[in-house]
């Protein structure tokens, strides 16, 4: 099966210290590799306000994480961590890899199309002219 | 004008013939008249055309994780902004209605305002 990509942000309490989300993300990474995953890329956005109280908290200490994986056990295992980690108020995983292959498809297509475009007018003038020369005509 | 000029001309050119045909002509060309300006009203308000903004800056894939570039498309209660109001094309506002969705389920905009 072809590779998958997903986005994977969790939030934090954000009382916990730096190195208790080290290890959680420590862990992620161990729990991946072990299901045959990978996590490509770990950004830290920090504390942050979020945008409604979870646990009646304003605030959350966000990562970001993507994930590439040919198979969904590898989601279902992070996400059951997750779950089951104490300092972890929320989490979200989606599925991107087919809207980045959207995007690239439209992106290809808008390059070529732009490329196409100089020809594509340059056919279309002279059309209409000898339509409206016929119209003249047929007024006349 | 020239329409209303004809029956103006008929009516002392055929005083003999009839007062009946001049009679229906005169209201005719006076009914509209009044049609006229009235369209003209109507048409007077133009609706600025809006311009779909992801069109605009040639979005293929629009991030949920940019909060600030979803916020304009949410209300003051956290709903999301109809088509009509913003001027977003149809295909860009089903993929904002999508971001929008799951920068809420994170926390990153508001499904509803507090308090």
């Amino acid at each position: 099966m072809e590779e998958r990509q997903y986005d994977l942000i969790f939030i934090c309490r954000p009382d916990t210290p730096e190195a208790d989300v080290d290890k959680v993300i420590a862990t992620l990474e161990h729990a991946a590799t072990e299901k045959g995953g990978k996590i490509e890329t770990i950004n830290k956005w920090g504390r942050r306000r979020m945008a409604y109280r979870v646990q009646k908290l304003r605030e959350g200490y966000y990562v970001y994480l993507i994930v590439k994986s040919s198979h969904g056990e590898v989601v279902k295992e992070l996400e059951r961590r997750l779950k089951v980690s104490d300092s972890v108020m929320k989490y979200l995983t989606v599925r991107l890899d087919e809207e980045l292959k959207r995007q690239e498809k439209l992106k290809r297509h808008r390059e070529r199309r732009a490329a196409r475009r100089p020809r594509k007018t340059a056919t279309a003038t002279p059309a209409p002219t000898p339509g409206s020369g016929e119209q003249a005509a047929a007024q006349a | 004008m020239a329409d209303e000029n004809a029956p103006m001309q008929a009516p002392p050119s055929a005083p003999s013939g009839g007062m009946g045909p001049s009679g229906p002509g005169g209201p005719r060309s006076q009914g509209g008249r009044p049609g006229g300006p009235a369209k003209r009203g109507k048409r007077s308000f133009v609706r600025k055309k809006k311009v779909c903004r992801f069109c605009v800056d040639k979005a293929d894939f629009i991030d949920y994780k940019k909060a600030e570039i979803l916020a304009p498309f949410i209300q003051e209660r956290g709903k999301i902004l109809p088509r009509r109001m913003t001027g977003t094309c149809a295909r860009h506002q089903r993929w904002l209605t999508v971001a929008i969705k799951r920068a809420q389920n994170i926390a990153l905009l508001p499904f509803a305002a507090e308090l």
